[in-house]
This record gives structure tokens, C-alpha cells and sequence, in this order.
């Protein structure tokens, strides 16, 4: 029984194909990292999983459960049913590149407004989860009240992350991470995501950072030209890559 | 001058004997018009920045029409204008609503500062980065939760400096009123120049009104401001 199946992704811009065809299966427990190039449609993939973009064709389910879809006048796939799709969102909350904090709001608000205003949680509730996330999280209490600006950027991406585990989702997507970090924030962020990990989470991580690939996560997939060029065990295809692509790739960025 | 306030201090600040007046009749037509203005136009800045032409478009010709013409006018086709037409006569309901020339002027002053609100709030909801509403349907919100929770909330605190300097603006725009025979502080100093030719005082009290009310508003908008703009505010370290 798998978590998460995508089968046979596809996505165009105009005239030009991000995606051909794209597949992914994730079991419970499964950490699935997501490498490639720029532009290999990695990012737009993980993006379609939720459908914060929307494919032109495939399949989405998320524990056996089928995302029903119609073709809009443009070719692109919608929810049949509005509903559908934000309660299968509820279970897939996303990490962004960029934070994505709502600036206007307090770390406690960020965690604690989707839980009170789309699960339905009373405040007391979701006040509880929201500080069990946060110190999770490795924020303190004296952290709580401030507003992301005047946070770093370390310290805004593990809110972001407790704002999608409040959320208690059944995956959790990121999509790069600690691409727009400092390098000194890098590791606060992913060893966070390495707990997750080895508490069991099901995640799905668009990443540029070799290291969590190969030692967090037992799934990898090289992503290039909107196909999958290469996939299997980390060990496997980080260390003995077999395709020309992903050589070239990993010589490139593995120091 | 001291003749003068003791003379008219009634009238400048709340009742010229048969009317509301003064003070009192400028925050009315200050506080019901902006209220109006400010209700209509938060659902309006929503449709000004739709994606799909046929909702933004009757929108953008609304701001477009009363943001192009003098208020001036706008009043005297409220107050005058409108009320010739027979079909305003005709019917008893828009009979007895054209007729007050309060009612037209709180009509034409609400509908010309809500096209102005509607383009500052529409503008401050193009300034909430976009990541912000993909966040918000990442999480499973729906378009009402969406709008209600995230989207007007950041766009009524980005939009307070420039709506404060919009409430200033209408509290200066209300001196037209006269012409719909409301009597504001400015009617009340015309009263008074007439009664005494003492231009001077007359209009220089007035002058010392308005801006005693500006300054009122200035320190509220200040306190708005220090309460909802905190999270722009740099920490200082």
C-alpha cells in the first residue's frame, strides 16, 4: 500500500514540455529525494504533486485515494471537486524555498492558523501543537511572539516547517529547502529534516544538497529534460551512477 | 473674536440651533462616508485585482469615472442632477432619499472615497508577495478562508499609511458640502463672515478646526499603525 503514487506526469509551458511523464511512489516512511539539474522540471514536479501547478495529464493519489481531475479550455488539469483538493492539501503540507511565512503574523499565528481555520482546531488545540512543533523544531518560547523578519532565515524555514507539521500530514513535500539559506543555516534546517526522517515521515524532498540525499533519504531520483534519467537506493545511484547525465551531474556538484 | 466664540461656539461645535452643525455635521459626513466607503471597497479591491476581465473591468471603470471628475461635480449631479430626473421623482423611496441634501452628499462622498480606497486596497493586495497565497493554498485553504484569513488582514495593514493619508483628504474634501446646504464648519464660518465681516477670524477658527481634527486623526492612525505595521518594522539590532 503505498502513501503517495504519481503516475505519469505531464506539464507544459506553452509549447514547451517540463514534464513527460513523470512517476512516484512513496511508502510510509519513505524519503524521497528529488535531484537534477535547474530546469529539469524537479521543482515544477513537486509542485504538481499538490497542484499548486496544474499538469496536463496524470494520475495523483494519496493513500489510495484518487485525485478526480477535468481538462480546463487550456488543457490543464483542475479538481473536479474544489474540496477534494484541499483536503488532500491538508494532508500534503509543503516547504517552500522561500519560507513563504505569512509576514503579517506572528511565529504562533504562522503554526496555528491553518489547524484552527481549515482542520477546524479550538484555539487551546492548536496552541498546544503549535508549541509542541516549534520545539520540535528547536525554537524556544521567547521566539513565539515575533514576527518572521526578525527572524534568520534558519529560524523562519523551521517555523515554516512546524507550520506544515501542524498540520499532521500524511507527506510532506519540500521543495529545496535550504536552497535560499546562508550556508551556516543549511545544517540547522536539515538536521530538523533528518529527525522527521528518522521519526517515520513520509517526504518527498526537491533538493540540491547531496549530502541529505545520500544519507537521510533511500529513495533518490535523478530528474533531466522533465524525465526520470535514473532512480533507485541512494547508495546505489549516487555512488555508481550509470547514466552519462547523472556522472556529469554528480561530478559537478559532489566535492 | 472673543465675541465671536461666544456667539457662535454652539454652532461651530455641534448645533446652530435648528441643525447638527459644525464639528459634529463634519465627522458625521466624515465618519458615515468612510465607513460606507471603506466596507464597499474591501470586497471591490477583491474584484479589482481578479485575473478575469468581466469582475475586474466594471471595477476599474467605477474607480476610473469617480477618480476623473471632481468631487464638486459629483455632488452637484447627486444633489441637483439626479433629482430632475423623473424616475427619481417617480418613485417614492428615491424621492424621499434625493431630497436630503445630506443623503447626497453622504451618497457622492462615500462613492468617491471607496473608488480611492478600492485602488489603494487593490494595490496593497498586489504588494503581498505571491509566495504568501501559494502558502496559503499549500495548507488546504479554501478561496473564503484564503481571503478572509490571510489575504485582506495583509492587505488592510499594508494599506494603512496610505488610507490614513486617504481619511485626511476626505475630511479636507468635505468642505463642499455647502452646496448640498449640510451645515458643516465651513457653512458655520460663511454664517459668521456674513453676520460679523470679520473674514479673518471666521475662516482662521475654521482652519483651526480642521486641523485640530487632522491631528486627531494623524495620532490614531499613528497608534494603528505601531499596533498592525509592527511586523514591517525593523528590529534594530
Amino acid at each position: 500500500m503505498y502513501k503517495l503514487t504519481v503516475n505519469g506526469l505531464h506539464k507544459k509551458y506553452g509549447q514547451h514540455e517540463v514534464l513527460k511523464g513523470v512517476s512516484l511512489k512513496a511508502k510510509a516512511g519513505d524519503v524521497i529525494s528529488i535531484i537534477g539539474s535547474s530546469g529539469s522540471g524537479k521543482s515544477t514536479f513537486l509542485r504538481c504533486i499538490n497542484f499548486l501547478e496544474q499538469p496536463c495529464a496524470g494520475e495523483i493519489s494519496l493513500n489510495g485515494e484518487l485525485l478526480q481531475t477535468v481538462l480546463d479550455k487550456k488543457g490543464s488539469q483542475r479538481a473536479r471537486d474544489p474540496k477534494q483538493l484541499q483536503k488532500m492539501r491538508t494532508e500534503l503540507s509543503m516547504v517552500f524555498q522561500h519560507f513563504n511565512l505569512w509576514s503579517h503574523m506572528t511565529v504562533l499565528e504562522n503554526i496555528m492558523e491553518a489547524p484552527m481555520h481549515v482542520l477546524g482546531l479550538s484555539r487551546a488545540e492548536a496552541l498546544q501543537r503549535a508549541r509542541k512543533y516549534l520545539a520540535k523544531v528547536g525554537l524556544t518560547e521567547q521566539q513565539e511572539n515575533k514576527y518572521p523578519a526578525h527572524l534568520s532565515g534558519g529560524q523562519q524555514q523551521r517555523v515554516a516547517i512546524a507550520r506544515a507539521l501542524a498540520m499532521e500530514p500524511e507527506v510532506m513535500l519540500f521543495d529545496e529547502p535550504t536552497s535560499a539559506l546562508d550556508p551556516e543555516l543549511v545544517g540547522e534546517v536539515l538536521r530538523v529534516m533528518q529527525a522527521l526522517a528518522e521519526e517515520g515521515r513520509t517526504m518527498v524532498v526537491v533538493t540540491h544538497e547531496m549530502g541529505f540525499a545520500r544519507n537521510v533519504s533511500n529513495h533518490v531520483i535523478f530528474l533531466h529534460q522533465g524525465r526520470i534519467e535514473e532512480e533507485g537506493h541512494p547508495a546505489q545511484v549516487l555512488s555508481q551512477p550509470k547514466s552519462e547525465r547523472l556522472q556529469q551531474f554528480l561530478s559537478g556538484s559532489l566535492k | 473674536m472673543s465675541d465671536i466664540i461666544q456667539n457662535y461656539w454652539q454652532a461651530w461645535l455641534w448645533n446652530d440651533g435648528y441643525h447638527v452643525s459644525g464639528v459634529a455635521m463634519t465627522l458625521w459626513l466624515l465618519i458615515a462616508s468612510v465607513a460606507c466607503g471603506f466596507c464597499l471597497s474591501i470586497p471591490l479591491a477583491v474584484a479589482r485585482v481578479s485575473s478575469r476581465r468581466w469582475i475586474s473591468g466594471p471595477v476599474w471603470f467605477y474607480t476610473y469615472v469617480f477618480r476623473g471628475t471632481p468631487l464638486y461635480i459629483q455632488l452637484l449631479i447627486f444633489y441637483s442632477g439626479v433629482y430632475s430626473l423623473h424616475v427619481v421623482r417617480s418613485v417614492d423611496l428615491l424621492e424621499h432619499f434625493f431630497r436630503e441634501g445630506l443623503n447626497c452628499t453622504i451618497l457622492a462622498f462615500a462613492l468617491n472615497t471607496c473608488a480611492y480606497t478600492t485602488e489603494i486596497f487593490a494595490g496593497a493586495i498586489r504588494a503581498i508577495p505571491y509566495g504568501e497565497i501559494e502558502a496559503a493554498r499549500a495548507l488546504g485553504m479554501s478561496p473564503w478562508v484564503k481571503y478572509t484569513r490571510i489575504i485582506i488582514p495583509a492587505m488592510l495593514r499594508r494599506a494603512l499609511p496610505y488610507y490614513s493619508n486617504e481619511v485626511i483628504l476626505m475630511l479636507h474634501a468635505t468642505t463642499v458640502a455647502f452646496t448640498a446646504t449640510v451645515p458643516d464648519i465651513l457653512k458655520v464660518a460663511r454664517d459668521v463672515n456674513a453676520a460679523t465681516y470679520a473674514s479673518f477670524e471666521a475662516f482662521g477658527i475654521a482652519a483651526v478646526l480642521y486641523a485640530c481634527i487632522a491631528f486627531a486623526l494623524v495620532g490614531l492612525f499613528r497608534l494603528c499603525e505601531n499596533r498592525w505595521l509592527a511586523f514591517l518594522r525593523p528590529m534594530g539590532h
